[in-house]
């Protein structure tokens, strides 16, 4: 018997986040474009906090445009501030795409960004002649920061792509493939499992080189610098040619539903590939799509995986409580891994109002026979009070809880977004059997580390 | 030419008259133009007035529970910025339950779309309440507008004023929205005025000594405060109220008490110095403590106020003697090299003499995204002829001056550190610091060491691939033993 125990918001206050808004996800999703720049139409903390918050999780730059809306703005609108702002940016920047982010402010004095666009385009062809200022591609991405969360954003970026950026002609054998809002690791394990299967992949969008990208300044491009890699606009305009869509993030389907609609590519959404039988899902999601047989080379590193999870889950991990927060997603993936690791995931805790995630963890509860404290809508005091009562083995997700953890002697595994108090977490993947075995790795050591290192002679073999 | 147009701001010429190159023969007024509104799409590094309220002046206070009244966004990057500890000492000689609370915990009214349409008192209300249930402990709750409250028109300040009588604790309202003011420099403003004309004045401390100062603008960055604390402490000089590093609420409310008002950072905090002057009569002084120079001097002209000099001298005597011999050890390394300063606000005029002085080093240039002309005035004083004093420089600025200056180290924020490590250049943080505190005469040697191990790093002798074995390797840690 399993059923999971669905804990309601009490409170109307929201006291540490593990959410955030809309134009951090948008701003994401734009930066893994090659050469392109998001443009926020906002005050310019909008940009700076979030500049300050990617930089912090990526060690990387992260450069967003910011059109600093002021009171006249607020008073009057903001179109000479969006018309200089992209004015600015296409001749300074010679971008590829600037994707026009909205903001609460921008939102609620209800600037026209299509019409202020128009005008931008028709003042940068007299500036720049026709042919350069149309190369430049401009895309509206609205995103209230009043309405659901980064996922939402970033759904909404890669969406505003798809309808701004897709074109129809030649069929291309690829497949699109939306990643959600994962790390460079992930995004390069993705395109490791497309190479073993055999099969080109468009990434929307690919941030895997923009936010891991290598220092060599004898190849880097001054004035401006543009981080290596992202996909192309070409890329995203052959999106429309593509075999199907898969969409790794089952929040953000938005893109591919807009692709299927318009260009009838179909679409696969979710899971997020984590651990063995949701990577399972993914191999036979590209199969159906492309047709190609699954190869014995990522059997192999399935058995590997698998191999891994024998040698250690019955004696270290079996039975470990875990409590798993941040992002529906990625939580949702978490714990039917952990789940197969014969771990119990007895608390799972999300931020967003989402039904998917409750079927989601509704299935987990069924496969692990566990009885999950499910929460959604809610942020990481309601966590912090809740483990007071309900102490757990394990913690997994962002750093944000890091001083909870460490109060409560709880160890954490760092997982999600942001990670900033340890390094190394967004190079390596969570996705994909490879995703798997650096996870076990992970979650086995900090086992390890935290109760057995008191008695070690427990770990002569 | 006093002026200076970056090649990659050729398009947007006004951007000439913010960068200033210094010429000595140039009148006082020839200053960069600053403190006026950023160009849409330039790229800033600026953030915005809340930023300036919460993240700079309030945040730092340990007994307070702040509610953003904002959709999430604004929530979460209010949250555990910056590092400016708490220890849990009151000044009535109570302990706060929470070490660290200001960085711990951040609450919000996490508005929606309805709210925006009908208004979000309503759940700013409820937030109140829902936070004096969860942390019954904290001495004062401080509400923050936002862009969305500011340009719905929420009235905070009278629902302050109900929810005090409610709750029977002090409530007070910010009203710095993100769009308020060219740059964050509102926003301490704003901070400012509110915490002066709501608090100041209105309750006595437990004690008062002969010797009580105020320390201003000292946000206890990475334990600088308690640096600072320790030196006053040694000297017989007590700090009365700190605004607002390791400060708690009423601590602030006793300003007016202090016998000497002491301005750390001049950007922030001014205001506040000159209006408990004008309105108590306390007077105060600006200082830089910045470096063992600065910090002996401007501890002497504390101590003196008070007749204290000859302790002053001691304590300066004891600590340089426990310093100096590092110390050199790194001016002998760092002679010579360039740095660029962009930092906030006055780090870039207290830290260019010091390191040119102290340490040998050369300052190309110095820059803010906040400061008025009282602070470039100040930079433009502190740096030598043909460097550049730049406000609100932008990103692509920033990569014309790395590949045109010959720039050995740049001290800035977290945006801009990994885009210079991409030219090649080693970067510092200033804001908050790498291994801080910077303050002071051991915080110096911090600084010191900071610099010299970003610049001295291995790494950037192997940033190219040499095709052929390079002959001579020279070994650092022997070079290390003879230098010593």
């Amino acid at each position: 018997m399993s059923c999971i125990n669905i804990i309601e918001k009490e409170r109307s206050a929201i006291i540490n986040p593990m959410k955030t808004c809309q134009p951090l996800g948008a701003m994401y999703a734009v930066t893994g474009i090659n050469r392109a720049v998001p443009l926020v139409h906002g005050s310019q903390g909008c940009s700076s906090f979030v500049r300050y918050s990617l930089s912090r999780h990526f060690r990387e730059p992260s450069e967003i445009a910011v059109t600093s809306l002021h009171e006249d703005a607020a008073v009057f609108g903001g179109r000479r501030n969006l018309v200089e702002g992209i004015q600015n940016v296409a001749i300074r920047l010679k971008p590829s795409l600037i994707g026009v982010i909205t903001t609460c402010s921008s939102e609620i004095i209800g600037d026209d960004i299509i019409g202020f666009i128009g005008t931008a385009k028709k003042e940068l062809n007299e500036k720049l002649g026709q042919d350069k200022a149309e190369k430049i591609k401009i895309v509206p991405i609205s995103t209230p920061s009043f309405v659901e969360t980064q996922l939402k954003g970033y759904d909404n970026a890669i969406k505003a792509l798809a309808d701004h950026v897709a074109e129809p002609g030649e069929p291309n054998e690829k497949v699109n493939i939306i990643p959600g809002m994962v790390n460079p690791g992930d995004v390069r394990e993705i395109k490791h499992i497309l190479n073993l299967m055999d099969t080109e992949g468009i990434i929307l969008t690919d941030i895997s080189d923009p936010f891991d990208s290598p220092l060599r300044p004898s190849a880097t491009q001054y004035k401006p610098y543009y981080p290596k890699g992202g996909t192309t606009v070409e890329e995203i305009t052959d999106s429309a040619n593509s075999l199907g869509t898969i969409s790794l993030c089952k929040y953000a389907g938005s893109g591919a539903l807009s692709l299927e609609k318009k260009y009838n590519v179909p679409v696969e959404l979710g899971p997020i590939p984590i651990g063995i039988q949701n990577t399972d899902q993914l191999l036979r999601n590209l199969k159906k799509i492309t047709g190609t047989d699954i190869p014995d080379s990522i059997l192999d590193e399935r058995g590997l995986l698998i191999d891994s999870m024998a040698d250690l889950s019955g004696r270290y991990l079996h039975g470990r409580t875990v409590g798993i927060y941040g992002d529906p997603e990625i939580t949702a993936g978490m714990a039917r891994f952990v789940g197969e690791l014969g771990m119990e995931p007895k608390m799972v805790i999300t931020g967003s109002k989402s039904p998917e995630f409750i079927k989601d963890i509704e299935k987990v509860g069924k496969e692990t026979g566990v009885e999950i404290d499910t929460m959604v809508d809610q942020d990481l005091r309601t966590m912090e009070v809740y483990l007071q009562e309900n102490p757990v083995d394990l913690l997994i997700g962002s750093s944000d809880a890091r001083l909870i953890a460490k109060e409560q002697n709880i160890p954490l595994v760092r997982v999600g977004f942001p990670v900033f108090d340890r390094v190394g977490y967004h190079r390596k993947p969570i996705v994909g059997y490879n995703g798997g075995l650096h996870l076990i790795d992970l979650i086995t050591n900090t086992v390890l580390e935290n109760y057995y290192e008191n008695e070690h002679w427990k770990l002569q073999q | 030419m006093p002026f200076k147009l970056f090649e990659v701001s050729k398009e947007i010429p006004e951007r000439k008259e913010h960068t200033y190159v210094k010429h000595c023969n140039d009148p006082e007024d020839c200053l960069p133009t600053c403190n006026s509104k950023t160009i849409p799409g330039s790229m800033t590094e600026r953030g915005c007035a809340f930023a300036g309220a919460k993240g700079v002046i309030t945040g730092a206070l340990k007994d307070v529970a702040h509610i953003v009244h904002s959709p999430v966004g604004c929530t979460v990057y209010g949250y555990g910025t910056k590092r400016y500890p708490t220890t849990t000492t009151l000044p009535d000689g109570s302990e706060f339950p929470i070490k660290d609370f200001n960085i711990k915990y951040i609450i919000g009214t996490d508005l929606q779309e309805s709210d925006v349409v009908f208004g979000g008192i309503k759940k700013l209300r409820q937030a109140i309440r829902d936070t004096n249930k969860e942390f019954p402990f904290v001495s004062a709750i401080y509400l923050y507008a936002t862009c969305t409250t500011g340009l719905i028109g929420d009235d905070m300040d009278g629902l302050a004023k109900e929810m005090e009588e409610e709750i029977g604790k002090p409530i007070i309202a910010f009203n710095a929205p993100g769009f308020a003011g060219p740059t964050q420099s509102k926003g301490h403003t704003i901070g400012n005025n509110v915490l002066f004309s709501q608090l100041v004045g209105k309750f006595e401390p437990p004690q008062t000594t002969p010797y009580d100062i105020n320390l201003i603008g000292e946000y206890n960055i990475d334990g600088d405060l308690w640096l600072l604390k320790d030196y006053f402490k040694e000297i017989g000089i007590n700090v009365l109220s700190t605004f607002t590093g390791d400060s708690s609420h009423y601590e602030i409310s006793w300003m007016h008490r202090a016998k000497l008002s002491v301005v750390r950072c001049q950007r922030s905090s001014t205001y506040i110095a000159k209006m408990i002057e004008e309105k108590y009569g306390v007077p105060y002084i600006k200082t830089d403590f910045f470096s063992t120079n600065y910090c002996a001097e401007n501890l002497k002209t504390v101590a003196k106020f008070f007749g204290l000099e000859e302790k002053a001298d001691k304590l300066i005597t004891e600590r340089m003697g426990k310093i100096k011999p590092e110390l050199d050890f790194y001016k002998e390394k760092l002679t010579g090299k360039k740095v660029f300063i962009f930092s906030g606000g006055p780090k870039s005029y207290h830290i260019s003499i010091p390191i040119e002085k102290e340490l040998g080093m050369e300052t190309t240039g110095v820059s803010s995204m906040f400061e008025h002309e009282d602070g470039f005035q100040k930079m433009k004083d502190r740096v030598k002829e043909g460097a550049l004093v730049i406000d609100d420089p932008n990103t692509l600025e920033l990569e014309e001056l790395v590949e045109d200056y010959d720039i050995d180290l740049i001290l800035g924020g977290v945006k801009e550190k990994y885009l210079v490590h991409k030219l090649g250049i080693p970067s510092l943080l200033i804001h908050s610091y790498e291994n801080g505190p910077y303050i002071g005469f051991e915080g110096f040697l911090n600084l010191a060491r900071d610099m010299y191990s970003s610049i001295y790093s291995p790494v950037w002798n192997l940033l190219e691939f040499q095709e052929t074995e390079e002959p001579d390797i020279i070994d650092p840690a022997e070079e290390l033993e003879e230098a010593k």
